[in-house]
């Protein structure tokens, strides 16, 4: 997938009113792959925290056992980060302020990491 | 428990085949002498625990039968046997929501199981329609409640039916470590302080929270579970556990 079709998914992720930004992600190196109105955030930051929470998460599952993750939902009392796995090592992330459409975004994600998959 | 006989895998010990034609027959008390000799010479077997209980369970012992089922979940983790078993156990008792966690449990491992799945669909069937609050224990592993200080180790609970306390010591250590980056990622992110972190995989949907004072929280659910009431669960759990921590101190 060329990186203008990544940047147009993105652009869709932004859309949803309160999300301040989105990006594809490389877990494997925290590196940003694309991203889509991080005005206010560093997406290196953000990749860099992603790869680190999926990294946890993934030591997490395997003590259980259970499959590795596909999904991270973080909720703060000041926004929310949602990550979804795409086409590993890519994850789809995206940045939400307090009061967002959480589970559309939810929704949106799953089905975006489909078709970068 | 008079249902049909399970199927038994091949090359079992003579025992189980005896001790369950016993069982079918009615003669419980020379099936549990039977099952039980066996027993002391294969101490692991699964298969010889779950007959252990289905025959407690015919003769209205639900204690021991409870007791045999959770042998063999030790002993094999995830057995579907013993899973019914409990799952039948916690119908009888009108315990529904654990009959329902029971059978999710075995439909997650078994998804294309009919008679399961039809378990399943008259267990959520019979529950009251409106809000029913499951019952939380944390010091019951089935529960798949986990609570874990601030350094990572264990205070209580586990992550599911059958695992082993090493795995959940295992897995509170990971939780504290994820907790604690989930913190320092939402503090560099302007996110605030972390309310939870869901995961989810293709199998299971967890719920990590924090627990004053320092304590994390963790709640399993299988993948079918709707996140909004896992989340609910979570949090009810993190309420208990705070009383749970003062009253310990």
């Amino acid at each position: 997938m060329s990186l203008a079709r990544w940047e147009g998914l993105l652009r869709e992720v932004i859309a949803i009113p309160g999300v301040r930004g989105a990006a594809l992600v490389s877990v494997d190196d925290g590196l940003v792959v694309a991203e889509a109105a991080m005005d206010q955030l560093d997406g290196a930051d953000v990749a860099a925290l992603v790869a680190a929470l999926v990294t946890r998460a993934t030591r997490l599952t395997r003590a259980i056992p259970a499959d590795a993750p596909r999904l991270l939902h973080l909720a703060g009392d000041g926004g929310t980060l949602l990550a979804v796995l795409a086409d590993p090592p890519l994850w789809l992330v995206a940045v939400a302020e307090p009061g967002a459409e959480v589970g559309r975004l939810r929704v949106l994600l799953g089905d975006l990491a489909g078709a970068v998959a | 428990m008079t249902d049909a006989p399970r199927a038994l895998p091949a090359a079992v010990p003579a025992f189980l085949e005896l001790g369950e034609r016993l069982r079918r027959r009615g003669q419980l008390e020379a099936a549990a002498t039977v099952t039980t000799a066996g027993l002391g010479q294969h101490p692991t077997a699964a298969a010889a625990h779950d007959l252990l209980g289905r025959i407690r369970a015919d003769q209205g012992d639900d204690a021991a039968a409870e007791r045999a089922w959770r042998t063999a979940l030790a002993c094999a983790p995830g057995h579907l046997g013993a899973l019914k078993g409990l799952a039948f156990l916690a119908f009888r008792a009108r315990n529904l929501p654990a009959a329902e966690r029971f059978l999710e449990t075995a439909v997650a491992r078994a998804p294309h199981d009919a008679a399961l799945l039809g378990a399943l669909d008259r267990v959520r069937g019979a529950r009251p329609a409106g809000p029913l609050e499951e019952p939380l224990r944390l010091d019951d592993p089935a529960s798949g409640l986990l609570l874990c200080d601030a350094d990572g180790m264990r205070l209580s609970g586990a992550l599911g039916i059958g695992q082993s306390a090493e795995s959940a010591d295992s897995a509170a250590a990971e939780a504290t470590g994820l907790l604690r980056e989930a913190s320092r990622s939402a503090r560099l992110l302007g996110l605030g302080g972390v309310r939870h972190l869901v995961v989810e995989s293709s199998d299971v949907r967890l719920a990590v929270m924090a627990v004053p004072p320092g304590a994390a929280l963790v709640a399993r659910r299988p993948a079918t579970t709707p996140i909004g009431r896992l989340v609910a669960t979570a949090q009810r759990a993190a309420v208990l556990a705070e009383r749970w921590i003062e009253g310990v101190r």
